[in-house]
């Protein structure tokens, strides 16, 4: 009773907000639905934020519906930060979310935190995901969740821009400047950075990388062990600052949206993209003579590197633990986790996915595919943070870093926000 | 004459929504912002007044965003109210072409706070958008700027956008004031030897304060609430820079799953509102004039 008292409460403190003009729309306004079933079997609920990927759910979904005759499913997709906000909120009664999807990081932690998650350890169908790709869904020795899609949050650079300049890629950061600069003479912008949007939260990661090669460094953070005002912080403020102060970066940078930032390395006014291998796909998709290829800056000297790039598995598919249909909701992700339906998957989305076996048609999936096993890598940092307000800190102080604050006073600043907010 | 007591039943449908919808939320906010609740679990505990300790004396992020809240008030308030009354002044006679040209000024108030959103972020792109390259064809470089991503002025910038999206419903406001007021007045000042601002000062002002409070009230109040504008602009950054209120409100509820203390900030929020609101009402009050 409790519980549904609190979800009440949680809609109507919504209700409050909504009218006192501070929510959005509710879900089921904006949220785009498909329900392909006969309607005569047991109806699971699939929720998820991914609405390019509709289509191919679409397939995959009527696929999975003639194999299975007595189950259909109604997916919901919900906009990214909708579903961030207000994912967790559906799945209290059960009723929503048979089978759902969570980001890795703070929502992760949120709705393993309130019982959501369904243990998936014993399941066949985990033998069919890299286990090295899956860590990132347990919790307590649980496999709580499955990463299904591999990205690699790190610049993605014009590899033939780079072949005509008589560039190569950068191993140090001595290197990196020298390979910057030749651009700059070359007119050309070495990095267009989408400040106004996903910039920082993306290219924090492979900036701090080799600066904190301790993957533990955020828990340490939000446990009182580390500070922002250290050096692996600060230091990493202090490239910022250069990249902004030297030009390697476009001006105005933190009035940039992801799609000025797009255009400018889609039209070769700029050499690199500071977001990550699903943007490859689109910027191909605005000039198809693009060859690209992923690139981590290295922020120290080369002997010093242990990190080449930054992946995230992430999408990850889950079943309610308050659903009544969890035998249906497990045949559906054991479904999903199979070769050829992943590697339909990944071809028709563009995607790297963390199941075994997939073939990868595409150019760009082919070319890029040596990240996942030939290359070290490291779980993006950010989501190691669980606690969004300290999130939040972190990323303003590259913003005030790029808005002309130097970077200890930034360090200072978002420190005393992290203090603050240390649980 | 005496009424039925069966007129009662008829409050009963309204005084229900208002009960779901207004008084049961506001009492629940109340209630768990005394807790430690995250929104989802079922367990929580009473923390006291914590969370309004914490949200007055410990909280850098909330300072900041009643801060941004007061800027971005003030200067919407000012500018929404001397944009509105001067358009009203110019389109107030009932022509066909002023008849046009408050539907056009009206215009914005039916768009969607997204599209608005989508259309200004556009504007204010500082390499593709429109008003950096007006500035350039106008020879006036030196006043480019970088609209939303310069923490020092996004807020005015979003102010701006704001003024724009709500001005002409203001204006409406203010057209049906000067129209309620009696030809005669403007007759026997004109007779007296007044001038236009003599005129304005002694006879439009005072008689256009129930407007006026209502538009600054209103004003007042959509300017705390413009939650929608500011999430899909800048989403409260650079830098916490336009973080107001009610953006907080969401990001600590719903992104960092605290929601008793955004219970707390929503009920400190409701008591900022009604307090300027308050003051306001005090203050034209004392304006209003009958002749």
């Amino acid at each position: 009773m409790i519980s549904k008292k609190n979800s009440f409460t949680a809609l109507s403190l919504a209700s409050l907000l909504a009218l006192a003009g501070c929510a959005g729309e509710s879900p089921d306004d904006s949220g785009s639905e498909t329900d392909s079933g006969s309607g005569d079997g047991t109806q699971i609920s699939f929720i998820h934020w991914r609405g390019e990927d509709k289509a191919v759910f679409d397939d995959i979904i009527a696929q999975f519906e003639d194999e299975f005759p007595d189950i259909d499913v109604e997916m919901n997709i919900y906009p990214s930060e909708q579903y961030q906000a207000t994912g967790q909120r559906m799945l209290t009664d059960g009723s929503t979310g048979d089978v759902f999807t969570s980001f890795p990081g703070a929502q992760f932690e949120a709705i393993a935190s309130a019982g959501f998650f369904e243990d998936l350890s014993g399941e066949d169908f985990v033998g069919n995901f890299d286990e090295n790709l899956i860590t990132v869904g347990e919790k307590d020795g649980q496999q709580l969740a499955l990463p299904y899609q591999l990205v690699f949050n790190m610049p993605v650079y014009n590899k033939g821009m780079f072949d005509e300049l008589g560039l190569e890629v950068p191993k140090s950061w001595t290197e990196f400047q020298e390979m910057a600069d030749t651009l700059l003479e070359n007119d050309i912008v070495p990095i267009a950075f989408p400040g106004a949007d996903i910039g920082p939260n993306q290219f924090m990661n492979s900036m701090m990388m080799n600066n904190a090669p301790d993957e533990d460094i955020f828990t340490k953070l939000q446990s009182g062990e580390e500070s922002l005002t250290n050096e692996w912080w600060v230091k990493t403020l202090e490239d910022f600052q250069l990249l902004e102060q030297k030009g390697y970066i476009q001006p105005d940078a933190l009035g940039t949206s992801q799609d000025s930032a797009m255009a400018m390395v889609a039209n070769e006014e700029a050499a690199m993209l500071a977001t990550g291998s699903y943007h490859m796909a689109s910027l191909l998709g605005l000039n198809p003579d693009l060859e690209l290829d992923l690139m981590a800056p290295i922020t120290v000297e080369e002997s010093e590197a242990q990190y080449e790039g930054i992946n995230t598995a992430t999408f990850m598919l889950a079943v309610n633990s308050k659903s009544e249909k969890k035998e249906q909701a497990k045949e559906f992700i054991r479904f999903l986790s199979r070769p050829e339906i992943a590697s339909q998957y990944a071809n028709e989305t563009g995607q790297h996915l963390t199941v075994n076996g997939v073939e990868y048609e595409s150019e760009v999936l082919q070319n890029t595919a040596y990240w996942i096993d030939e290359r070290t890598t490291r779980f993006q940092p950010r989501f190691l943070i669980t606690n969004a307000q300290i999130e939040a800190a972190v990323l303003s102080s590259i913003e005030n870093v790029l808005g002309g604050a130097e970077p200890m006073e930034a360090a200072e600043e978002a420190q005393q926000i992290v203090d603050e907010n240390r649980e | 004459m005496k009424i039925s007591k069966m007129i009662y039943l008829f409050f009963i449908p309204g005084l229900l929504l208002y009960s779901i919808f207004f008084i049961y939320p506001t009492i629940s906010a109340l209630f768990y912002s005394f807790t430690d609740w995250d929104g989802l679990s079922d367990a929580y505990q009473f923390v006291g007044t914590g969370n309004y300790e914490r949200a007055l004396t410990g909280d850098t992020i909330f300072r900041k965003t009643v801060g941004n809240n007061l800027k971005f008030m003030l200067v919407v308030v000012i500018l929404q109210t001397i944009v509105a009354l001067a358009f009203a002044l110019i389109v107030l006679k009932n022509t066909k072409t002023n008849l046009f040209l408050r539907a056009l000024y009206f215009f914005p108030t039916i768009l969607s706070s997204v599209s608005v959103a989508f259309i200004w972020s556009f504007i204010y792109d500082p390499s593709l958008g429109i008003l950096n390259q007006i500035l350039e064809l106008l020879g006036l470089d030196v006043l480019r700027q970088n609209w939303l991503g310069n923490a020092d002025i996004a807020i005015y910038s979003l102010a701006i956008t704001q003024v724009w999206f709500h001005a002409g419903q203001m204006l409406i406001i203010f057209v049906a004031g000067l129209q309620a007021i009696p030809e005669d007045l403007y007759e026997v000042a004109k007779i007296e030897g007044a001038s236009k601002w003599q005129t304005f000062r002694k006879v439009t002002w005072p008689l256009l304060a129930p407007s006026a409070t209502i538009v600054i009230a209103y004003t007042t109040i959509q300017s705390f609430k413009a939650f929608d504008l500011v999430f899909a602009m800048t989403g409260g950054g650079p830098n916490n820079s336009t973080q107001i209120i009610a953006t907080y409100i969401f990001d600590v509820a719903f992104r960092s799953y605290n929601f008793g203390y955004a219970s707390s900030i929503s009920v400190l929020f409701m008591i900022i509102i009604a307090a300027i609101t308050f003051l306001q009402f005090k203050a034209l009050r004392s304006d209003r004039i009958s002749y």
